[in-house]
């Protein structure tokens, strides 16, 4: 385990892979149709559930009160892939559980009561799932968790009933959008039950050609067999990017790359938006063994967002971001 | 058209009377109706009560979850239930949106947790062990035992 945006392995096509399970008490409304009181009610049983439990993943789980995160770092966290934006918004009474390393975090009470989140680096569902169903046992052992023999898993809405599961993979694929394969592709996807959105989930622009591969089917089928599908479909993304990439004339992507580290190396004003499609281009570098002095691009992709940013540097105008923003660069690179 | 009463004004009310199926229409304006005893007041209390009482029957009709107090209604338009509960209110009405939202599945197939396993287990031991009785009961020609041992499983089957 460790951050998602700094993997022991290589930079490529497939950034991380996160699982996520959503879970709820049985004979308590959902959270858009709570009190206060009760939200601290479920809060406070889910926490006792980890607290008491032995196992050795629950000993490394703290409990922290959403209220006592200031706004900079709630935003932070959202650009981080911890919590999502709705929660960071509607943080009051909110809480969360999570790892030192931030690899697993469950939000209580965002759309359903628990939701279980494991971050990996790469192309590792299964891996993740293992981490989370670990979790999920340790609170269907201990809490009254609703759930149905024909319809499984009960949850707010009708699109996660049955394992109430989500897999999505983070994949990074400039070429495969640059020869339109993306939108080619997006009605077959939906067809198969799958989605492909931008890197920050439902409703986004894709940045840096990042995006999103989701399973949407979650009633009669198995977990194992939701991840290992779900691992098929982006295996044949990273496929298709590779091949792309292949077919590239090797002087022109070099050429590519390296204007685009240039620009990095030695810019003054850097937007979010250039500092995306430039870091495009690093992670192909890196990918194709052009460039060879970057570890973890995509901890410096995060640490140049605006709340990463205002989290190390305080408040700040987007103007003085973006003077901030190529200084940090530089210094990195 | 102009009230067949007075001829002046407006003919605004239409009454029908059918005595021993002979049918008699006039066409009177609000004054002249009100003379003839057909009060608007009187009809419109009527109509209201009428509209009044049935919307009272179709609210205390429209079933609500015992736990949270959602309608069909209201998850349909939302997409939301309130509650876990509501799947069992509302199971069959349900089951059309769920068919939508999960590509014509129904049925759940993945984990289940621990008391329904157990649950599940011990109802799958009681088949075994009735399966055993069964041949037993037809070996020994005890074919009214056999037969009720044989609902039972049929039974335990159908729940599992």
């Amino acid at each position: 385990m460790g951050y998602w945006f700094q993997p022991n392995n290589q930079c490529d096509i497939a950034i991380s892979s996160r699982i996520r399970l959503a879970r709820n008490i049985k004979g308590v409304p959902f959270p858009f149709k709570m009190n206060a009181e009760q939200i601290k009610q479920i809060n406070h049983q889910v926490r006792d559930a980890i607290a008491n439990s032995d196992n050795s993943l629950a000993k490394k789980l703290k409990y922290i009160e959403m209220e006592n995160i200031p706004e900079i770092e709630r935003f932070a966290m959202v650009e981080r892939h911890i919590i999502s934006k709705n929660f960071a918004l509607n943080y009051q009474n909110r809480a969360i559980i999570i790892s030192d390393d931030e690899s697993i975090c469950i939000m209580l009470c965002e759309e359903d009561h628990i939701r279980i989140q494991v971050l990996e680096s790469g192309l590792q569902l299964k891996k993740a799932y293992e981490t989370a169903n670990a979790i999920d046992n340790i609170l269907c052992d201990s809490l009254d968790i609703a759930f149905d023999e024909r319809l499984g898993f009960l949850t707010e809405c009708t699109t996660n009933l049955g394992t109430g599961l989500r897999a999505s993979v983070m994949l990074h694929l400039p070429l495969f959008e640059a020869n339109g394969g993306i939108k080619k592709y997006i009605t077959n996807i939906t067809r198969m039950g799958f989605t492909i959105r931008g890197m920050y989930g439902e409703g986004t622009k894709p940045l840096a050609s990042i995006y999103q591969l989701s399973n949407q089917i979650t009633l009669g089928i198995t977990e194992k067999e939701a991840i290992e599908k779900t691992t098929k479909v982006a295996q044949q993304f990273i496929e298709s990017e590779k091949e792309y990439r292949n077919q590239l004339d090797t002087l022109r992507i070099e050429d590519r790359c390296m204007r685009s580290y240039g620009v990095l190396k030695n810019a003054r004003v850097l937007t979010s938006d250039e500092l995306m499609s430039r870091m495009g281009d690093i992670m192909i570098g890196i990918s194709l063994g052009i460039i060879k002095n970057i570890r973890y691009p995509m901890a410096i992709f995060v640490s140049a967002q605006p709340y990463m940013l205002m989290r190390k540097y305080g408040e700040m105008s987007p103007e003085s971001r973006d003077i901030e923003r190529a200084t940090m660069i530089r210094s990195l690179l | 058209m102009l009230c067949e009463k007075c001829g002046v004004n407006n003919a605004t009310t239409h009454i029908r009377t059918v005595v021993k199926g002979v049918v008699c229409d006039k066409y009177l304006c609000f004054s002249c109706a009100t003379s003839e005893g057909f009060k608007s007041k009187e009809l419109s209390q009527i109509m209201s009560a009428l509209l009044g009482e049935e919307s009272n029957n179709q609210n205390s009709k429209i079933a609500r979850c015992a736990c949270c107090g959602s309608t069909v209604a209201e998850i349909a338009k939302s997409g939301k239930c309130g509650c876990s509960e509501c799947y069992n209110t509302f199971y069959d009405q349900l089951l059309p949106y769920l068919k939508k939202s999960q590509f014509g599945k129904t049925r759940h197939d993945g984990k289940l947790i621990q008391k329904i396993k157990r649950i599940q287990q011990s109802k799958e031991e009681e088949i075994e062990e009735l399966k055993y009785l069964l041949k037993k009961s037809v070996l020994e020609e005890n074919y009214e035992k056999a037969a009720v041992i044989r609902d039972k499983i049929k039974e335990l089957k159908e729940e599992t």
